[in-house]
């Protein structure tokens, strides 16, 4: 019944991003799994189901963000540059892979992606109370200041951040793989600001989620051109991932949601090892 | 309110409307048991060849008035993926309102990054 597979993709994509926003890895990373190990749907359709998923995710909380006025649009703007262009030359990658048949290239580098990015997320990103005033030449050159009002301690945050172009450096890779597999990269991009920049976690986080849609855009527009988009597919994914989503990030801040995301990270592994398995043609 | 809370303000709007579409036309491909030319069997196999490709902004338009739920479905992803880039469009202004040359010249480069995505390397890599 075409009715129930079409059900079925509804409630993988409330899963994915429901696990997707409970973890921290975003809702795209759990999907092409999902929909490739347990569907069988090919995984250019899956990668591209995925990609304009996230793209809602990161527009649907924008609005979230901006009311503390967290995500600040000059960081993020800036290193868009870097992010667009690898976006557009992990796509390129991805078209040459696909034109090739060498689908199962691409599912070993997910699943190896997948297990790097597993490690910082299970660790997780806290605030290191440290003094956040870093500043270097690019701190004055691009701007990169600003503050926001904290309402856990009811005071105004100032901060910098420096070493733009070790930034710039992160985010070109995190474009590469955003354009490759047809994910958010939002992890390697919160990895660039924090360790990189030195930006506090609220503002990393918030303008992370802010570039995810552009980067995810950049790739669609490549992805939509050459039939990766498919919209049976694509089409229940976006709805289920945007309703998964907002339930988990409601979640996250309560116990019961600590210990499912810890099952989520377990579940991931397994997910990531069966990705490489599969590429080599094992499992 | 200010530029950046009206940007943001507007990105939701257009995920509502994208959610819309893509619940509507659902919906009308499984009473109207297809869409775009095709069965619904046809449009569901796992390896379907019916994708992006296929659908051009022109055709999409036309389906809309017969309210085909397959080109309802294309115009709520392309209203999707269209949100970042007005977002990207409407920073450039709200730069060049806050009179800062720098971030509206950087603005108009991942701009310029985008509309090569959209216009340019299809046409590289395809023909």
């Amino acid at each position: 019944m075409v009715i129930i597979y079409f059900i079925e993709l509804i409630v993988v994509g409330i899963l994915a991003g429901f696990a997707g926003s409970l973890s921290g890895l975003g809702g795209g990373v759990v999907v092409i799994p999902l929909l490739t190990i347990l569907f069988g749907v090919p995984i250019d359709y899956a990668a591209g189901a995925s990609l304009v998923s996230t793209i809602a995710t990161s527009s649907g909380a924008a609005s979230a963000y901006v009311k503390e006025r967290l995500s600040n649009i000059r960081i993020g703007m800036s290193l868009e540059v870097a992010t667009t262009l690898g976006a557009i030359g992990g796509s390129i990658i991805a078209a040459y892979i696909y034109s090739k048949n060498l689908d199962q290239l691409i599912f070993i580098i997910f699943g190896v992606v997948l297990l790097f990015l597993l490690y910082p997320t299970f660790k997780g990103f806290r605030e290191k109370h440290e003094r956040r005033m870093h500043k270097d030449w690019s701190t004055k050159f691009f701007q990169l200041e600003g503050n926001y009002y904290d309402r856990s301690t009811n005071k105004r945050v100032y901060y910098s951040g420096y070493r733009w172009w070790f930034g710039e450096g992160v985010m070109g890779i995190a474009g590469i793989i955003s354009g490759l597999l047809g994910i958010g990269s939002g992890t390697l991009k919160v990895i660039g600001m924090d360790w990189g920049m030195k930006l506090p976690m609220k503002v990393t986080t918030s303008t992370s989620n802010f570039m995810i849609g552009v980067t995810a855009a950049t790739s669609s527009a490549i992805y939509w051109a050459l039939g990766y988009v498919q919209p049976f597919i694509a089409a229940p994914i976006v709805i289920g991932i945007l309703i998964g989503s907002y339930y988990g990030s409601k979640m996250l801040q309560t116990m019961a949601g600590k210990r499912i995301r810890l099952i989520f990270l377990m579940l991931l592994l397994v997910a990531g090892l069966e990705m490489i398995l599969r590429g080599f043609g094992v499992a | 309110m200010e530029m950046n809370d009206i940007i943001s303000y507007g990105l939701r709007i257009g995920v509502i409307i994208s959610f819309l579409l893509l619940a509507l036309g659902s919906v009308l491909l499984f009473i109207n048991g297809g869409g775009g030319g095709y069965t619904i069997k046809q449009l569901s196999m796992t390896n379907s060849s019916i994708n992006s490709s296929q659908f051009s902004i022109n055709g999409i338009m036309h389906g809309i008035d017969m309210l085909d739920g397959m080109d309802i479905i294309m115009l709520g992803l392309i209203v999707l993926v269209a949100t970042p880039i007005v977002r990207v469009l409407l920073s450039i202004v709200a730069f060049v309102v806050e009179r800062n040359p720098l971030y509206t010249i950087i603005t108009i480069i991942v701009l310029t990054d985008l509309m090569i995505a959209i216009f340019i390397i299809p046409k590289l890599i395809i023909h």
